[in-house]
């Protein structure tokens, strides 16, 4: 965490508590992103058991989103942190619980592998890749993002959940062709919207996560502001 | 830093603007203040406007300057053989450092309350009406009504009404605070300067005072020095923090406490090294 100057505090042990607190949070974003590798692996080869796996690990992002959750509470009521080091338990506190989101999103991805596809019916999750893989991408550089607290990248990336809105709604369109061509495969194409529907909402929340870290880095609230709002902003540092 | 904010979403929309306070809108207009302990600078070019009607807390490490700053709002310094001060304290519109201005009338226009409870050895119904008997008034129902008055201000009325002819040494700390604070309130000040008010008092006697001085901010415009930084979050409406005798960001308590401005502030307030 380059931005972070967590060691300088005159107590000791409030630079351990902060320290481990990044941590943990760290290892709950690798967690998550492999969560969501994982699901979208399980889809592409049809691999009933790592989806199986999938879904039983959600408990261990659940479990640390509450262990989090609670060091929090617990630095806030011992330290009363100010200024940056409040901002970054808030900005800790909101990306935790999307990362909990994004694991049950992931969760609901890994589902799609177990319900019953037959041959032909199985290409209709090949539409699901590219979706799968931007929104991939897009987490693992959120997540390098909030490593490093960087506001110039978050706010570069920030509208890469637009484009990830884009490719969701042209395989809507695609999605919805199949349907009225063989009204039979309705019932997979749903899941296969639902699934898409995950991705794009995990898009949602990784772009929450920018804006906590903009929240963190540069003391602004960028919540509900537009694209390009948020592309304005420009950053001294 | 970023330089576009929807402002709507900064959270201090109802913020003052510091530097553009209307005359009616001030209480104190400090100048380009400078004090010299000897040949020593204690103070450094300080320039602010405190507005009427709200809490202001001076914040800093020791020796910082607050409680000499406090201090020369009514010109307590002026006891201090070696102090020197230039510059100018306006109140209302007036420089409290020109020659002319009488500081016994200056004291009744701004009161003080210092870090320990300072009640005179007599019952607390004569030290609620001291201020007002030195002044010439001897009515005992105006004295009376002044009493009430200010120790319900002060929220002491109901715990004393039984026992106002009884020693003010028999009240605990707390108590004997806010009867200090009854008796600078009961010659209705414009001000009223709060020197560490609650450093001597328990959790709870903190709190009771810390409620007083927000109803207080109704009738008055309250100044507080404080090291305590969550007692300055908690009741001010503005901060400024000092730093060797500068004043280094001085903006409302809300920004100042979640994005100050300047890192001599953000590492003062998170306990960071300097």
């Amino acid at each position: 965490m380059n931005n972070l100057t967590i060691g300088r505090h005159i107590s000791g042990q409030f630079n351990e508590d902060l320290n481990r607190l990044i941590n943990n949070v760290m290892q709950m974003g690798g967690l998550v992103e492999k969560q969501l590798t994982d699901a979208l692996k399980s889809v592409e080869k049809s691999d009933e058991e790592l989806a199986k796996q999938v879904i039983s690990n959600d408990k261990q992002v659940n479990v640390s989103e509450i262990s989090i959750d609670d060091e929090c509470t617990r630095i806030i009521a011992k330290r009363q942190p100010a200024a940056g080091d409040l901002r970054l338990i808030m900005a800790i506190v909101k990306t935790i619980a999307d990362l909990e989101r994004i694991g049950d999103e992931a969760q609901k991805i890994a589902r799609v592998t177990l319900e019953n596809f037959s041959g032909r019916q199985q290409d209709l999750l090949l539409n699901l890749d590219n979706l799968g893989r931007k929104v991939l991408e897009f987490l693992q550089i959120v997540l390098d993002a909030f490593t490093r607290m960087d506001a110039q990248t978050a706010i570069k990336i920030h509208s890469m959940d637009d484009k990830i809105n884009r490719e969701y709604e042209a395989l809507m369109r695609q999605l919805m062709t199949y349907m009225m061509e063989d009204p039979r495969s309705i019932p997979q194409v749903m899941t296969v919207i639902w699934s898409a529907r995950a991705l794009e909402r995990i898009g949602d929340r990784c772009q929450n996560i920018c804006e906590y870290i903009i929240y963190f880095v540069e003391g602004k609230i960028v919540r509900h502001s537009s694209a390009k709002e948020v592309k304005k902003l420009k950053i001294k540092n | 830093m970023i330089s576009v904010t929807p402002k709507a979403l900064s959270g201090n929309e109802n913020s003052i603007d510091l530097n553009n306070l209307s005359p009616e809108q001030k209480a104190l207009e400090i100048k380009n203040l400078n004090l010299f302990y000897g040949g020593k600078q204690a103070l450094h070019n300080i320039s602010m406007s405190i507005p009427k009607g709200q809490v202001t807390a001076f914040i800093g490490p020791s020796g910082c300057g607050k409680s000499t700053l406090l201090r020369c709002i009514n010109r307590m310094n002026d006891l201090v053989d070696i102090c020197k001060i230039t510059g100018e304290i306006n109140l209302q519109g007036e420089n409290i450092y020109e020659k002319h201005v009488d500081v016994a009338q200056l004291r009744r226009k701004v009161g003080m309350v210092f870090q320990r409870p300072n009640p005179f050895p007599k019952t607390i119904f004569e030290n609620v009406v001291y201020g007002l008997r030195i002044t010439g008034e001897n009515n005992r129902r105006v004295l009376e009504e002044a009493a009430e008055r200010s120790l319900k201000s002060a929220a002491l009325w109901k715990e004393v009404k039984d026992r106002l002819h009884e020693s003010a040494l028999g009240l605990s700390g707390g108590q004997q605070q806010r009867l200090v604070i009854a008796r600078a309130i009961a010659i209705q000040p414009e001000v009223l300067l709060l020197d560490e008010p609650t450093s001597a008092l328990d959790p709870i006697s903190t709190l009771t005072i810390e409620e007083l001085i927000y109803d207080l901010k109704k009738q008055f415009t309250v100044v507080i020095v404080t090291h305590n930084m969550q007692q300055a979050a908690r009741v001010s409406d503005q901060t400024a923090f000092m730093y060797m005798g500068e004043l280094i960001e001085y903006s409302d308590t809300n920004t100042l406490f979640t994005m100050p401005l300047k890192k001599k502030t953000e590492d003062y307030i998170t306990g960071r090294y300097g």
